[in-house]
């Protein structure tokens, strides 16, 4: 818990440093690099959603010659599939994959290995389907492969409808504090920029050698992340490359969404706590980051482990002092500074981004913690389930996208939405 | 030479020093040692993190000092109520006191600590991404 609360505090500092010493904002580079880009598009029954991107794709910067867009329909019951067909009738960069209910459906990271075998770019970049992104973030996620030692690119993620409700708003905090401050802190201080599973891509040959997207995590962006460190390159992260995200809005939703997050977590933590203690491609401190990142979704089970054993030993008062101990000091070092993204964090970031108003919400941000604790209780409990019974359980749950943030985007998609 | 002006916010920027330790004396003698230890956090934390940020030294010294105060008050009022209470009910209300008492802590210091953010000046360049489609 003090190492986690650590690690935070260092990388607020770390940000509001680089904040205060940074007087321009972003220095392009002199050298013009234009190289081929696959974008994959994985997208089941997002049909309020697709249309909106698929446009946004055409008012991309980035030359259309060099530019191939793979929108993988995964089996899609709505109209989906019609969408991206209008959609690639229309521009010619467009391709559309479709996956029949016979070998598709099983979750995003299947349909973007599918997809991935269709395309052709040097450099290979996601976008989920609800997402929005800015006009030339092609040309920001593709800069850092100047650098040969950077494997994977990693771009910002704004929530789009963010006044949308309480559970919006909540969860755009969060992304304040996740890549405001814990993204570009790790990028600066040289740790684990994490690639977020989209807003982000890979070199072609990296990605050919690491076979893929493996279809048996439920965290495929964690797993890469630790797959390419491992392989002994790094993942930029680009902080200007801003992409806009329909965020979930109830917490029904939300509970689905971290359920899968931290279960996928969980097991990438298994997978690769000890290729990264023993890899001779990490530095020190990258080892330790590592450590920490993979062990995150852990914390709250201890939380939780806290209450129950503090409880007990209060009242059959076996050791006050003990049980006080058990309960108070993890509980208070893990809300007060130690969640996923700390109030002293997210208040920074919120901060430097000049946004107001949604600061005197960081309290409420104690409610998500809570409800974390039974989340990730649940997702190892389950985990722990499948590996007595020797069955692997990486049902993918998938997210609901209602189009609701296609009001905060402009007029000219509002008309996008689907009416029936 | 200094001038007035500057002379004047010196000896604020001394008294409001003044008040932060004065509340951390006060707590530690009339409170208890918990209390004194959550003011050195909250005081930690802000410190090291907004005095960074933009804004007058006297603005976040005055928003630090009033900090204290409320952190003090806070920490006195539940003192007493947690001294009657044990008075009443007995042990078990102290313990649950304590036990309860890094999160009623969290009940100021978060607040705080986000609203103090909101009475300093936007950082140049802040949300200019967010807002460019």
């Amino acid at each position: 818990m003090i190492m986690y609360m650590v690690r935070h505090y260092i990388f607020t500092l770390t940000v509001l440093r680089r904040a205060k010493g940074a007087k321009t904002a972003h220095v392009v580079s002199s050298i013009k690099y234009e190289p081929t880009v696959s974008i994959l598009i994985p997208a089941r029954n997002e049909d309020r959603v697709i249309g909106r991107l698929l446009e946004r794709m055409n008012e991309l910067s980035y030359p259309k010659e060099k530019l191939q867009v793979i929108v993988v329909d995964d089996a899609s019951s709505d109209l989906t599939g019609i969408i991206a067909e209008e959609s690639s009738k229309r521009f010619k960069f467009i391709e559309v994959v479709h996956r029949r209910k016979e070998n598709g459906g099983n979750g995003k990271t299947s349909a973007m290995n599918a997809g991935f075998k269709h395309s052709n770019g040097e450099i290979i970049l996601c976008f989920d389907a609800d997402y929005y992104p800015q006009r030339d973030i092609v040309e920001k996620l593709t800069e850092p492969f100047l650098n040969p030692k950077v494997g994977a690119v990693q771009g910002r993620v704004v929530v789009l409808n963010e006044p949308q409700n309480m559970v919006t708003r909540l969860v755009a905090l969060e992304r304040i504090g996740g890549y405001r401050v814990d993204q570009e802190a790790r990028g600066s201080l040289g740790l684990i920029a994490q690639f977020g599973g989209t807003v982000g891509g890979f070199r072609r040959c990296l990605l050919e050698n690491l076979g893929g997207w493996d279809e048996t995590i439920l965290a495929e962006d964690t797993d890469l992340t630790f797959r390419v460190y491992l392989a002994g390159f790094k993942v930029a992260y680009v902080g200007n490359a801003e992409c806009y995200e329909e965020a979930v809005d109830s917490w029904k939703a939300y509970w689905t969404q971290r359920y899968r997050w931290a279960k996928g977590h969980m097991q990438c933590c298994f997978r690769h706590f000890g290729s990264v203690l023993k890899s001779n491609n990490l530095k020190l401190g990258e080892k330790i980051d590592g450590l920490l990142l993979l062990n995150v979704y852990f914390m709250p089970l201890i939380a939780l482990l806290s209450f129950i054993v503090g409880f007990v030993l209060i009242f059959l008062k076996a050791s006050m002092l003990a049980g006080i101990l058990w309960f108070s000091v993890p509980v208070s070092f893990y809300s007060f500074v130690g969640n996923f993204a700390p109030f002293f964090e997210v208040g920074i970031g919120a901060h430097l981004d000049g946004r107001r108003r949604i600061q005197l919400l960081i309290p409420l941000l104690l409610f998500t913690f809570l409800y974390n604790i039974p989340i990730c209780a649940k997702a190892f409990l389950d985990l722990l389930g499948s590996k007595i019974k020797g069955k692997s359980n990486t049902t993918w749950a998938k997210t609901q996208h209602l189009g609701s943030g296609n009001r905060y985007i402009g007029n000219q998609t509002v008309t996008l939405e689907r009416t029936s | 030479m200094l001038s007035v002006k500057s002379v004047i916010k010196w000896l604020f920027s001394i008294s409001l020093f003044e008040v932060v330790v004065l509340c951390l004396i006060v707590s530690f003698q009339f409170i208890n040692l918990e209390s004194t230890i959550t003011l050195f956090v909250f005081n930690f934390f802000f410190a090291s993190l907004i005095f960074l940020l933009n804004g007058t030294v006297n603005k976040k010294l005055g928003m630090l000092a009033v900090g204290n105060v409320v952190g003090l008050f806070w920490n006195m009022a539940f003192h007493y109520f947690s001294s009657a209470g044990t008075l009443y009910f007995g042990e078990t209300f102290e313990v649950l006191y304590t036990v309860t008492y890094p999160m009623l802590n969290l009940m100021w210091v978060v607040p705080f600590f986000s609203l103090s953010l909101c009475f300093l000046p936007k950082p140049q360049n802040a949300g200019e991404e967010a807002k460019s489609f």
